[in-house]
């Protein structure tokens, strides 16, 4: 038995054309496409809101802390070193305030480490594998520090040379990458809405076509379904690029006084910290420092810039009274040279104590904090902003298509 | 109900499908610590000994008699000294008895720092008037010629290699290089290191003759790193004085010192070239520290547990 195949779907072709030439099938045609246009722009609409809102999401829930995780692990790390080289150089038994300082250091990189492993494992992997070993090998320089013997001090430097060969230069990396995703999010965030745009004026010219079809066709000036229609992808398109414009102000915001500031802020602060370990290893290197020192000298010269930067793009008490205390710890550390290379190595020692540094330190933790209390207002108000315009774009785009409906219904009606 | 629960288990059975390899834990290598600078020698280093000039090195320049302290006479290498109010005394912070870093004062110590303080009673008066600059080994040399120091004391063997730089007092002790091994190593002496991993600082005569000996030579900026490297395991002993390896050894009760003495390093204190005056004047107070009894103090002191206290060196003059 033979079944032809092609019969039917001949027949199929010409009841279609057929009703291509008539004008009822026509309308209805046309009917039909606009259902197609509206729904597909408005969920293809609502998708791009849903990814901007998503990267909102990401910024504010991910990027952001894993960020601030990631530039945790380098601070604590580089202050941990500073410390351990301080309570070394303070001779006898250790003093309390700098071991819980130290303990303290650790137990924040670890906390920040793990927060960022949790998302990064291949990135931490080497500070995850290296820092045991590191805070080993200070407890054996403790040890023998303990009982008078000076390989102690041998083994803080394995330490410290671990520490600036292995594990900073690992933070350093993770740093950059958690940064690299802050700025990836924003850019995500703040896309130029072309999508939205192309698809509301899409939807309107189909509208507008199909209108400018029934007046010639019915010699009416207005469909007022079509009318509703055009109204209502007209307002969803508003809305989407007013909001898209709002986000993208807000997430710019976010950049020049939120992660921007923090970053600039988040270096000064670790040059600060590096600076400090420097000026310490200068002094335990007692006379044979001249390298730590020159290292000092560029570091300082480093984070001199970063507080002029800090304070020329975003000026703030809080700047202001670091840069005082910048002043006042390079005076200091004037000072201990001065001491030092005059051979009063006791004095100088002494002078280490002065309060400038961890007063530079906390006005540098409060204006981070700041920051980003900036950057979470900032994105929160973009957040806000897409509060139910996905919900809202659906919405319309449905009365959209309803309307076009109805409209072309009306004229069809005049056809039975 | 066992047998449902078979049938239940090879029902499941059946439908898994086929084994997957377990999931391993690869820890991130990384290769152990290191102290820092350290290096594995693939050559000699250039002082080697046998590569240096004849000379008579240990004949100094003979003494006259000590001005009063506080009195040097005008001109004097020793005036310049006492008008800047210190001495200023090249030593080391790490090498334990000699020169170290007393961890609970803060403050140097040692055989090497002693001497120091003497030549700063010598000149003031006042042993305290001396302020200590740490040096490494290799820094010895260039911290007299630039000026940094006015003299160094520290472990510092007179060769006639260095003599072409910098001039040397008498010699004020007379030390050997031995070898520093873990317990129960099996390492007896210095024949027993062929091919294996030495440890000595770099600048120094004891890294120079370790290389000599067919040994694979690690060298190190201080002598306790080679410590941290013996206990680590990633050197098979240390080669040096026996008075440093003495103080390696009082740190680690799970060291000993093997071989008798295979070289003869005499230490002076040196003194940047052309400073004659000052050379006779430190002749001097090492003359007066022979005779009065407090050479053998200080050895009693710092370095008793090498054994009696032995005469001390005589000291050689060229005049």
């Amino acid at each position: 038995m033979v079944i032809d195949t092609e019969a039917p779907r001949r027949a199929v072709l010409r009841r279609v054309t057929g009703l291509a030439r008539s004008t009822p099938g026509r309308l209805s045609l046309i009917a039909l496409l606009l259902i197609a246009t509206s729904f597909i722009a408005g969920s293809l609409t609502a998708m791009s809101v849903i990814n901007r809102a998503e990267a909102l999401e990401e910024l504010a829930m991910r990027s952001e802390p894993l960020s601030h995780a990631a530039q945790e692990v380098y601070r604590s790390l580089q202050d941990a070193d500073a410390t351990a080289a301080s309570a070394f150089l303070s001779g006898g038994l250790e003093p309390a305030a700098l071991r819980d300082r130290y303990e303290a250091d650790i137990a924040q990189a670890q906390a920040a480490l793990s927060r960022a492993t949790a998302s990064h494992p291949d990135l931490t992997a080497t500070l995850a594998s290296q820092l045991p070993v590191y805070t080993g090998l200070i407890e054996t320089a403790r040890t023998n520090n303990r009982q008078g013997f000076p390989v102690g001090a041998a083994y803080l430097g394995e330490a410290s040379a671990l520490m600036r060969a292995q594990l900073l230069p690992a933070a350093r990396e993770l740093y950059r990458s958690e940064t690299d995703g802050v700025a990836q999010a924003q850019q995500r965030a703040a896309k130029f809405p072309v999508a939205e745009l192309t698809l509301g004026l899409l939807v309107l010219a189909a509208l507008g076509l199909a209108q400018v079809y029934l007046t010639r066709k019915t010699n009416r000036l207005l469909n007022v379904g079509l009318v509703v229609a055009t109204g209502a992808a007209f307002v969803s398109l508003l809305w989407v690029v007013v909001t898209s414009v709002i986000v993208i102000g807000d997430v710019n915001d976010s950049r020049t006084g939120g992660s921007g500031r923090v970053a600039v802020l988040a270096q000064a602060r670790i040059a600060t910290l590096t600076a400090r370990g420097e000026e310490t290893l200068t002094l335990v290197a007692r006379g044979s420092g001249q390298n730590y020192e020159k290292n000092y000298v560029e570091v300082a010269k480093e984070l001199e810039g970063l507080l002029e930067q800090a304070k020329r793009t975003a000026p703030s008490a809080e700047v202001d009274s670091a840069l005082t205390h910048f002043h006042a710890w390079q005076a200091t550390h004037g000072r201990i040279r001065q001491a030092d290379d005059a051979g009063q190595y006791t004095e100088a020692v002494a002078l280490i104590a002065e309060p400038s540094f961890d007063e530079l330190d906390a006005d540098l933790v409060r204006a981070i904090g700041l920051a980003r209390q900036g950057f979470s207002k900032e994105i929160a108000a973009a957040r806000g902003a897409l509060v139910g315009t996905v919900v809202g774009v659906l919405a319309l785009a449905v009365l959209s298509a309803a309307a076009s409906v109805m409209g072309l219904w009306q004229r069809l009606k005049e056809y039975r | 109900m066992k047998v449902r629960l078979v049938l239940l288990a090879l029902l499941l059975t059946a439908c898994s499908v086929g084994p997957t390899e377990p999931a391993k834990i690869t820890p991130r290598a990384a290769p152990p610590p290191l102290p820092p600078q350290a290096s594995e020698l693939s050559e000699a280093p250039t002082s080697a000994p046998n590569s240096a000039p004849n000379c008579d090195a240990t004949a100094s320049l003979r003494p006259g008699p000590l001005p009063e302290p506080g009195q040097m006479p005008d001109g004097s290498t020793m005036a310049k000294i006492q008008a800047r109010g210190r001495l200023i005394a090249g030593v080391d912070q790490n090498t334990y008895l000699m020169g170290f870093r007393n961890s609970f004062t803060g403050e140097i110590e040692g055989f090497d720092v002693e001497l120091a303080r003497r030549l700063a009673q010598a000149i003031f008066n006042d042993p305290a008037k001396v302020q200590f600059k740490i040096v490494t080994s290799a820094g010895r040399i260039p911290a007299l010629k630039s000026g940094d120091v006015d003299v160094v004391v520290r472990t510092m063997t007179i060769t006639c290699q260095r003599l072409a730089e910098v001039d040397f007092s008498a010699v004020y002790y007379q030390a050997g290089q031995r070898v520093l091994v873990r317990r129960n190593s099996g390492i007896s002496g210095v024949e027993a290191l062929q091919g294996k991993k030495v440890c000595a600082t770099a600048g120094s005569t004891s890294l120079a003759n370790v290389a000599s000996k067919g040994t694979k030579p690690v060298s190190v900026p201080n002598w306790t790193d080679c410590l941290v490297m013996l206990q680590q395991g990633q050197v098979d002993a240390i080669s040096t004085d026996d008075t440093i390896l003495a103080g390696l050894a009082a740190q680690d009760p799970y060291t000993e010192v093997v071989g008798g003495r295979f070289t003869e390093e005499p230490y002076g204190i040196g003194v940047p070239k052309g400073q004659e005056d000052l050379v006779r004047f430190v002749n001097g107070v090492l003359e007066q520290m022979r005779a009065d009894g407090t050479w053998v103090a200080l050895y009693r002191r710092w370095l008793g547990q090498l054994g009696p206290a032995p005469t001390p060196p005589v000291a050689r003059y060229r005049d």
